[in-house]
């Protein structure tokens, strides 16, 4: 309780995260039971059917994109490692001009998904998906769909920063560097100027560009490594569980950043903590044992779940 | 308070832990000190005996050129067949007959080839010399050289006490131990064609050796699939590794000299040799380095679009790099010290001149030790020693640029 008291009153962002993390961080399901041992926490608590306050600002987003063709499809994917299934039969649609967040509990198939809508599955030995994706109604699993080009074209974020360890300038002109993207060196620093800036770090790293990107915080590493992603100037921004091994401020730094880059790009993000989903997305996914339990608009899933199990995934009864 | 951890048993228990710990301790020490103790013996006695052997006694001894029945002509020596008209001239001959006038008969040895190696290369410097009577400081034979400096036989020891009450002595800096061969006459070898041959014989072993090693770990470990075949090559590589290095001198005499009928006793059938030895080794430390390089570094790259080979080449290569060094550099030192194999594939010969090329027969320094190890006569035990400061000056430069390059690439990142 006490590490989190200061985070109410120096969180400085401007965004629907800040008016609920403190009090997220201190419903969140992971710590459900750690309250429970407290007698102050327990008499604060409310019945366990509530359901987790999310500002309504966030779901305002005009829904223009309802009319048009989704960004990426994905249509019955099943995903098997050897003989264990891991997702099944999955589809979902990825809209670009939204933000959509695949909650469940750990082990439920949600980054197996995300994976695969890339091909980073394609590195893990055994892995078969079965199952159609498509990206601007083209599969990506056909032979005319480079999976090189396929992500560049859909970047990722993952749970651990993982900068190069090279220069921070490095880190962000190796996408651009790879694909071609700058002709000459004017254009390249131009590129990875405006990838530090979209990514908000540019006014903190300018004058160190040529340092390990390795030596920055956490949080700068994670906002390094979208940097990174949006340097290849994406259609879609996967991003897996991005704020898991960051502290509260970074994490609301990430999430003010999401809002940001939302209508730019199509955002795809895996969480574990529900008030994230309900603060940075507007449609949301509740995965469970591999399968797809509910896909709606993300307000209807935190207020009026249409299946008992999200209702209980929600309400912190399992997970 | 719970007294369990005050009572007296657990403050016993306690103190036996920390006994434990500082008898740990002690072992430990006593372990290194005795380890630099044997390594100091060793040390101090390589250079006590050895250093010896990077000095020569030098005897002034007057040559009057007319005198002597060498009938050589001056106009000669400035000719362009200086170096085979010095060759076939004894000038041997004529500086033991100089000895025995001026020192005695019993003088009539005491000068070496070294000697006469020594008045050639001045002679052709300076024909002019042939015209008058000079004094000459030669370097003199091995039985005065060792009488000299430690003790030898009654005839040379008076000898030594003889020219020295003239001043007739003087110790130098022998610099032919580092510029000529080996020679049967021990004052007169030196170590460069087996330093020349080491050279050739490790730069064939590393131009071979590393790339392929590398490369064999890279393709084993990132693109290689999984199945019964790389689990055959992954266990018959570590079994290489563990392999007497004389069976591999058979499979190098077998197949590089009596199927392919490469040139016997040559730095490139010992570094082909030496690489067949090395290469396995530099695999395993390879993949192991591979991987160690944590896969989120791979997921990154590949992330944004990086192909297989670029992730190889751009980030993991460079990381596992410096384990990959210090991998090649345990094989390399263990291929110079090299002995057996090169045996067996004809390196033993004796070789009075070094290699002018790889395919040139050539000595190699562990094998040149062997030999004079092997050798009767008493002056040669000096020159054993210092061929070994020789040889362990020459890895521990070689070991220090490695470590050197590795220690570059590491701070890169």
């Amino acid at each position: 309780m006490k590490e989190k008291m200061p985070l109410n009153a120096t969180t400085p962002v401007p965004t629907p995260s800040a008016a609920i993390s403190a009090e997220a961080q201190m419903r969140g399901p992971s710590t459900v039971k750690e309250e429970s041992y407290q007698a102050e926490a327990t008499a604060q608590r409310e019945p366990t059917t509530r359901v987790p306050e999310v500002p309504a600002s966030n779901w305002d987003v005009p829904e223009t994109a309802s009319d048009r063709l989704p960004k990426m499809r994905a249509d019955a994917i099943s995903v098997f490692y050897g003989q264990k299934q891991a997702l099944k039969d999955v589809s979902i649609h990825i809209h670009d001009d939204r933000v959509t967040a695949f909650i469940g509990p750990s082990g439920c198939g949600k980054s197996t998904f995300l994976r695969c809508l890339n091909r980073m599955n394609d590195t893990i030995a055994g892995a078969r998906v079965t199952g159609k994706i498509e990206l601007d109604g083209q599969d990506i699993n056909s032979s005319a769909m480079d999976v090189v080009q396929l992500r560049a074209r859909v970047g990722m974020v993952f749970q651990k920063p993982n900068p190069f360890p090279k220069s921070i300038f490095e880190n962000v002109a190796y996408g651009p560097k790879i694909h071609g993207l700058a002709t000459s060196k004017t254009e390249l620093e131009a590129i990875v100027e405006k990838s530090l800036k979209r990514a908000g770090l540019w006014d903190e790293v300018k004058d160190r560009l040529t340092e390990s990107g390795t030596a920055l915080s956490g949080g700068q590493q994670q906002r390094l490594c979208i940097a990174r992603a949006i340097a290849v100037d994406p259609e879609v921004i996967l991003m897996d569980e991005p704020c898991s091994a960051l502290d509260p401020i970074a994490t609301a730094k990430i999430e003010e950043l999401i809002h940001e880059l939302r209508g730019r790009y199509a955002i795809a993000i895996v969480t574990h903590n529900m008030q994230q989903a309900a603060r940075v997305s507007q449609r949301t996914a509740f995965f469970h044992l591999g399968e797809m339990v509910e896909y709606g608009k993300t307000s209807e899933i935190f207020t009026n779940p249409r299946e008992q199990r999200t209702q209980d995934y929600i309400t912190g009864r399992y997970g | 308070m719970n007294s369990r951890w005050t009572d007296g048993s657990m403050q016993a228990r306690v103190r036996k832990r920390y006994a434990a710990e500082r008898r740990f301790r002690f072992a430990g020490l006593f372990a290194v000190g005795l380890s630099m103790l044997f390594l100091a013996i060793l040390l101090f006695t390589m250079a006590s005996r050895g250093l010896g052997g990077f000095t020569q006694f030098e005897a002034a001894l007057p040559i009057d050129f007319a005198k002597t029945d060498l009938f050589l002509d001056p106009a000669a020596l400035r000719g362009p067949d200086a170096d085979q008209t010095i060759a076939g001239t004894d000038l041997e001959g004529a500086i033991s007959k100089a000895a025995a006038e001026t020192f005695g008969p019993s003088a009539e040895q005491m000068f070496g080839a070294a000697a006469a190696r020594n008045l050639g290369r001045r002679l052709l410097k300076d024909p002019g010399l042939l015209e008058r009577r000079e004094t000459f400081w030669l370097p003199v034979g091995s039985a005065i050289d060792v009488a000299a400096k430690h003790d030898g036989d009654a005839a040379a020891e008076k000898l030594v006490a003889q020219l020295q009450s003239k001043d007739q002595l003087r110790r130098r800096f022998n610099l032919d131990f580092l510029t000529a061969s080996d020679a049967t006459d021990p004052s007169a070898v030196g170590v460069w064609g087996a330093l020349k041959g080491s050279f050739l014989t490790m730069l064939v072993t590393m131009v071979l050796a590393f790339p392929i090693g590398v490369l064999s770990a890279v393709y084993l470990e990132e693109f290689a699939s999984r199945n019964r075949w790389t689990d055959a090559i992954e266990v018959s590589i570590n079994n290489l590794a563990a392999v007497p290095s004389i069976i591999f001198g058979l499979l190098g005499l077998a197949v590089f000299l009596n199927v392919m009928h490469l040139p016997r006793s040559a730095p490139l059938v010992g570094g082909l040799t030496l690489a067949l030895m090395t290469m396995p080794v530099i695999v395993i430390a390879g993949r192991n380095a591979i991987k160690s390089v944590p896969p989120s570094i791979r997921d990154a790259a590949l992330g944004i679009g990086a192909s297989k080979m670029q992730v190889v080449f751009h980030h993991v290569l460079p990381l596992a790099l410096p384990g990959i060094l210090t991998g090649t550099i345990i094989g390399m030192a263990r291929a110079l010290g090299e002995t057996a194999p090169l045996l067996m594939i004809g390196m033993r010969a004796f070789i009075a001149s070094p290699p002018s090329g790889i395919s040139e027969p050539a000595s190699v320094l562990p094998v040149q030790i062997f030999l004079w190890s092997d050798e009767v006569s008493r002056g040669f035990v000096e020159k054993t020693s210092a061929a070994i400061i020789v040889l362990l000056l020459f890895m521990l430069t070689m070991n220090g640029l490695a470590i050197y390059l590795r220690n570059r690439f590491e701070r890169r990142w």
